[in-house]
């Protein structure tokens, strides 16, 4: 019941579709005691044979007029009370992604997609299911249940309802308790669906080992113990679940027995009509639903309610990234410095990065080069406040970069990731992802300028191509120049290329960055890379070991010193010497 | 044809089924008898007012006696139909991933894992809702129904008659609704899987959107497929109350009517049996709730019939894994002998022309000797191993193994002699026992150790808490990639192959264990023809023969002095290796 305290603020949000919902909920209710009263008179003349052409007449109309006002609210209070609980889904599931997009990459960092996925599906749907059925069933046995039993006891007899009465309760509290049990041993059968999946995952990652051992008999012989347990998990799951209707049945048909058993003896006293003893058996057939939905209610609320916690926990996440009061809404220059002492990732105890002391003008090309893990992507993540600095600071056209607004900070640069993210829409609508508004010219000159256009024209629809599942599978180097373009598009002050140049080859590498160098002559692009070719023409080259930098010059210089990125080098020329076959 | 596949998995259980079928028609007669019961006490003795007690005693104890008989069986006839229905599926899933392990390597490389996966577990979990919802709720249903039918006609052949009018009514309510709902549904499937689309697409790409300052539009877009969404579930919720309870309640009302009119307008013209006016309102109150029941289940039925379609398309996927084509007198390998001769391929082979990542390939392992494979990534090296681990069919030229076509071998010949040694080490859930073991009963616990202590990798395991029953968990997180690869090693070894093909793992591992590896594999190499792919060179420089692989063709042969000596692209290779070394 905690929950539908918790949920408050939407009943009154929505006090208008839950009022008239269960106004007319509660005039359903009414109504439905009406058809048992006309039985009662009909079955009564007939016995008696009293009945007149006019009584029927005027009795079956009645009872089609009330069966169609019937109808139509039940119509009613379904639409209100169903449609509420929609738009409650509707509205946490916006406040839930409203609520993501200001999350911080970081936040991401920690949660996996699929759990995120859960609670905003699986957990919403059962808060709708609360605020739907839940309310339903509440109000629906509250009234329906007391108003039958008011009928029962008032019109007809209040010792015939409480003795048959007597074993309902033990239905609600049966089926309450069955579906503890069903839901645990449901939990089972999914665990133990789950390691199905496990094993099919297993065997299908693994299929090379399997072949190569010949492990098929042994794998099929494990999946079938496995489908076995499932099946014996998933019948459990059935004994119990088999158990609702034939207690309720047999509940239902011990109570009939009795009306009718101490009913008859009434009638044969005279203190009730037979058409009575009709009425009241109907009316105990009325009686069940509310008794069921009692006893399901609670499973419904306690289902809700951890999902209602689930989805407030997440909600209550802060956003981490905070802009600082008079924050500068103003897009920088592209002069980039970092001034800091070290950085160590939260929850962490090593430093990434230790005394990072760089300058970058306008214009110009920092080269960032160093093994996997030296903190080269580190560094770009901390320009664009995904993290942020403990001491020390970054600065952009002279700025501090927290002293600027978020906007206008990830407005100044144009990041290509590592690992290319692509939307599963069309190429065109991916290049444009950052400038939605851009025309076709635009998106073509930039696909240009990242060698991805020619690519581009040989798909089916060119530039209309969807990407992903439902449209082109694309390779690495082509996802990474889309990338490319897309962030090239923004004329961004400051590129950042974080080693996404890795899957393209040497002769397309080139062309992409002369291309820019022509294009951005005054702008500034910073490039990580593994391969040394990508940054050697920039104006800096430094090279990070370890979070520390050891070396730092221009190409030539860095050649001089005949340190790591000399031999480094060396070796990569000739890499590619013997990738071409060695001619 | 879907339905006639599915209906074929209930023959093996057509015994359970009729047992089950036999038990529901009785607890059904047990269950409908109550209310004629009921209206031979109405119309014998309360309305006479005759009460023998022996009579009244048989008439209660009777009804009562059948209640809880049509309770117990009820619930027999539910279990029971469960049970056959998760048996059905049990055995479809058993045929579907016992299929999968037949199915040649190109399907794994053409389709993704996820989708595969999928295949086996959710499609067949859609499947056993359509024999859960057909079996167990259709046709217990359909059988109430007509018992509720045959009831009617014994008690009044002219209002059972009436009734019967009903019937089309509720089929075309039925109708309609399946047709509405078909449509209905699927849009709400539709945008729900779009809503979910996009929201799972949003979370991985939201760095992305966040850099381009996209949250703005992004919000709108799942603004505008959530209320699609939410329209589409309106119009769900609107279709329901039109056609399902609210609809059924009416015609219930009308078949009321009906009675009241029929024993109202016959007690004008003389007196009735007022009992069986009771059991008519009384089979009434039961008729429409199986109705209700069916009603929901049908929206179902048609999404657990494409699922049933996805998953015996893959039944039928016929790229079966090569096997081994004679069975008399299956060859066996003794020396290990092995001979490439012309062999080309291309992994599309299968479905027609593609670029051929082997060309005109050949060469001769000795028994006992090490050939070596060396070239960049995409030069051919790896589908020389697995040309000759028979993970896909040779068209063209021929892979010999002591002067026999390897087609000719048995699986069990060549799995027990040729062992493989993959670039990833892959671990089983289970322990490290288990793991060495695997299925092959040949292998005994001492053998396990002996392979174990052969490779090194004792040293590490006994330093485990459990030893050699460590559990390992998922991939084997909780092993170095060293360690895993020094138990992989001892996989393979513990059936002492003749032939070994070495995969050389990549990963980069910590000195000790590195070393720790190379001894192992050098130790493993003796005595055994060995097939080695080499991403480092130091690793084979007492090759017997070293092959360069470029492009698919060998573009240089011979022993490590000797390529040396040619200055070629080995050469080239070799010292960019040592360079490397030096330098990092």
């Amino acid at each position: 019941m905690l929950l539908f305290k918790d949920l408050i603020w939407f009943f009154k949000q929505e006090k208008k579709s839950y009022g008239i919902g269960i106004l007319v909920l509660v005039c359903v209710a009414l109504i439905n005691l009406f058809p048992p009263y006309a039985v009662r008179v009909i079955v009564d003349g007939a016995s008696k044979g009293n009945l007149t052409r006019e009584i029927l007449l005027k009795w079956s109309l009645l009872l089609l007029g009330a069966g169609f006002i019937a109808y139509g609210l039940r119509y009613i209070w379904r639409l209100l009370i169903f449609g509420a609980s929609s738009r409650l889904g509707r509205l946490l599931r916006k406040q839930l992604f409203e609520h993501f997009t200001r999350l911080s990459p970081q936040f991401y960092q920690e949660h996996r997609t699929g759990d995120l996925m859960a609670h905003a599906t699986n957990d919403i749907q059962a808060i709708e299911m609360t605020a739907g059925m839940g309310v339903l069933t509440l109000v629906d046995s509250l009234t329906t249940g007391s108003l039958v039993i008011f009928s029962m006891a008032f019109f007809i007899s209040w010792k015939l309802t409480l003795l048959t009465l007597l074993p309902m309760p033990l239905m609600a509290w049966s089926t309450s308790h069955y579906g503890t049990m069903l839901h645990k041993r449901f939990y089972k059968a999914q665990a133990a669906f789950s390691d199905l999946n496990d094993k099919v995952l297993e065997n299908i990652s693994g299929v090379r080992v399997v072949k190569a051992f010949g492990e098929e008999e042994a794998e099929n012989e494990a999946f079938r113990l496995l489908s076995a347990e499932v099946v014996k998990k998933n019948i459990a799951v059935a004994k119990v679940d088999a158990l609702f209707d034939p207690t309720i049945q047999l509940i239902i048909g011990i109570s009939f027995f009795l009306a009718i058993a101490f009913g008859a003896k009434e009638v044969v006293n005279e203190k009730l009509t037979f058409g009575q003893l009709t009425q009241f058996t109907i009316y105990l057939g009325q009686f069940i639903w509310p008794m069921l939905a009692f006893g399901w209610l609670f499973n419904i609320l306690e289902r809700g309610r951890a999902s209602y916690d689930r989805v407030n926990m997440l909600l209550k996440v802060k956003y981490e990234v905070l802009e600082c009061e008079g924050a500068k809404d103003e897009v920088p220059d592209g002069q980039v410095v970092f001034e800091m002492a070290s950085f160590t990732y939260p929850g962490t105890h090593l430093p990434v990065l230790d005394k990072i002391n760089i300058a970058v003008n306008q214009g110009h090309t920092l080269g960032i080069v160093g093994k996997t893990g030296s903190g080269k992507t580190t560094l770009f993540r901390l320009l664009m406040r995904e993290f942020d600095l403990a001491e020390g600071d970054i600065q952009i056209g002279g700025l501090s970069i927290y002293d600027l607004k978020l906007g206008a900070l990830r407005a100044a640069i144009g990041y290509v990731p590592q690992d290319n993210f692509l939307f599963s829409t069309t190429i065109a609508e991916n290049i444009a992802f950052g400038k939605p508004e851009a025309k076709l010219e635009e998106i073509k000159a930039v696909a240009d300028l990242a060698a991805i256009h020619e690519d581009i024209l040989q798909f089916l629809d060119a530039y209309g191509t969807l990407v992903g599942d439902r449209g082109v599978t694309l390779s690495g180097g082509q996802k990474q120049r889309i990338s490319i373009a897309r962030a090239l598009l923004l004329q961004p002050e400051i590129l950042i290329l974080d080693d996404s140049l890795s899957a393209v080859d040497a002769k397309t590498e080139k062309a992409i960055l002369q291309g820019l160098k022509e294009k951005r002559s005054q702008k500034t692009t910073l490039i990580s890379s593994h391969r040394l070719s990508a940054i050697e023409h920039a104006d800096l080259i430094i090279v990070l070991h370890n979070g520390q930098i050891t070396e730092r010059g221009s190409h030539s210089d860095l050649m001089a010193i005949e340190g790591w990125y000399a031999s480094t080098y060396r070796s990569q020329q000739l890499e590619s010497l013997i990738e071409e076959g060695g001619e | 044809m879907v339905i006639r596949r599915l209906l074929n998995y209930l023959r093996p259980h057509y015994k359970a089924l009729s047992v089950a079928s036999v038990i529901l028609l009785l607890a059904t007669f047990a269950d409908v008898i109550g209310p004629i019961l009921v209206k031979v006490f109405l119309d014998r003795h309360l309305m006479p007012r005759s009460f023998d007690s022996k009579d009244l005693m048989l008439l209660g104890g009777g009804y009562l006696g059948l209640h809880i008989l049509s309770v117990g069986l009820h619930y027999y006839q539910l279990v029971s139909f469960n049970q056959i229905a998760l048996k059905v599926i049990q055995q479809l899933r058993v045929d579907v991933f016992n299929h999968v392990q037949r199915l040649g390597l190109v399907v794994f490389d053409k389709t993704p894992t996820g989708a595969l996966v999928s295949r086996i577990t959710n499609d067949t979990e859609a499947v056993k809702e359509l024999f859960v919802g057909v079996l167990a709720t259709l046709v217990q249903n359909l059988v109430f129904l007509m018992g509720i039918f045959i009831a009617m006609f014994s008690l009044d052949v002219r209002l059972a008659t009436f009734f019967l009018v009903l019937l089309p009514v509720i089929l075309g309510l039925m109708y309609m609704y399946r047709r509405l709902s078909t449509k209905v549904y699927r849009i709400m499937r539709k945008e729900l899987s779009l809503l979910n689309a996009k929201l799972n697409e949003s979370i991985q790409g939201m760095t992305i959107v966040q850099a381009m300052r996209q949250e703005k539009r992004f919000r709108q877009e799942f603004d505008v497929i959530n209320s699609a969404y939410y329209r589409a579930s309106i119009n769900n919720i609107r279709l329901e109350s039109l056609f399902v309870r609210p609809a059924v309640e009416l015609i219930y009302t009308f078949a009321l009517v009906l009675i009241l009119d029929f024993f109202g307008f016959q007690s004008l013209k003389g007196p009735i049996q007022i009992g069986v006016l009771y059991a008519f309102i009384n089979y009434l109150d039961r008729f429409f709730e199986p109705v209700n029941m069916m009603m929901q289940r049908l929206s179902q039925v048609q999404q657990s019939l494409v699922a049933a379609e996805r998953v015996f398309e893959l039944l039928d996927d016929d790229r079966m894994a090569p096997r081994t084509l004679r069975d008399t007198e299956p060859p066996a390998i003794r020396n290990g002998q092995i001979e490439f001769k012309e062999v080309s391929f291309s992994y599309d082979d299968l479905s027609g022309a593609g670029i051929d990542v082997l060309k005109k390939i050949s060469f001769i392992a000795y028994p006992g000797q090490t050939v070596a494979l060396v070239g960049h990534t995409g030069s051919g090296k790896s589908t020389v191993a697995n040309l000759l681990m028979r993970f896909y069919p040779v068209s063209r030229g021929e892979i010999l193994i002591d002067g026999v076509t390897l087609s000719e071998f048995p699986d069990q010949e060549l799995r027990s002699r040729v062992g493989l040694v993959a670039q990833e080490p892959f671990l089983f859930v289970g322990d490290i026992i288990q793991n060495i073991t695997l299925s092959r009963t040949t292998v005994t616990k001492n053998d396990v150790e002996e392979a174990a202590s052969f490779v090194q990798a004792d040293e590490f395991i006994r330093k485990l808490p459990q030893g050699f029953e460590e559990p390992i968990g998922e991939r084997g997180a909780t092993l170095s990639s060293g360690q895993r690869q020094l138990i992989c090693f001892a996989r393979t070894m513990a059936i002492k192959p003749k032939i070994l093909v070495l995969d050389e793992a990549t990963a980069s591992v910590d000195t000790e264990t590195e070393e720790a590896i190379q001894t192992a594999l050098e130790k493993m190499r003796q005595g055994r023809t060995t097939i080695a792919i080499a991403h480092r060179l130091s690793t084979i420089q007492d090759a017997d023969l070293i092959l360069v692989l470029h492009n698919g063709r060998i573009v240089e042969r011979g022993t490590h002095t000797e390529l040396l000596i040619k200055e070629g692209l080995y050469h080239k290779m070799f010292m960019m290796q040592q360079g490397t070394m030096g330098g990092g």
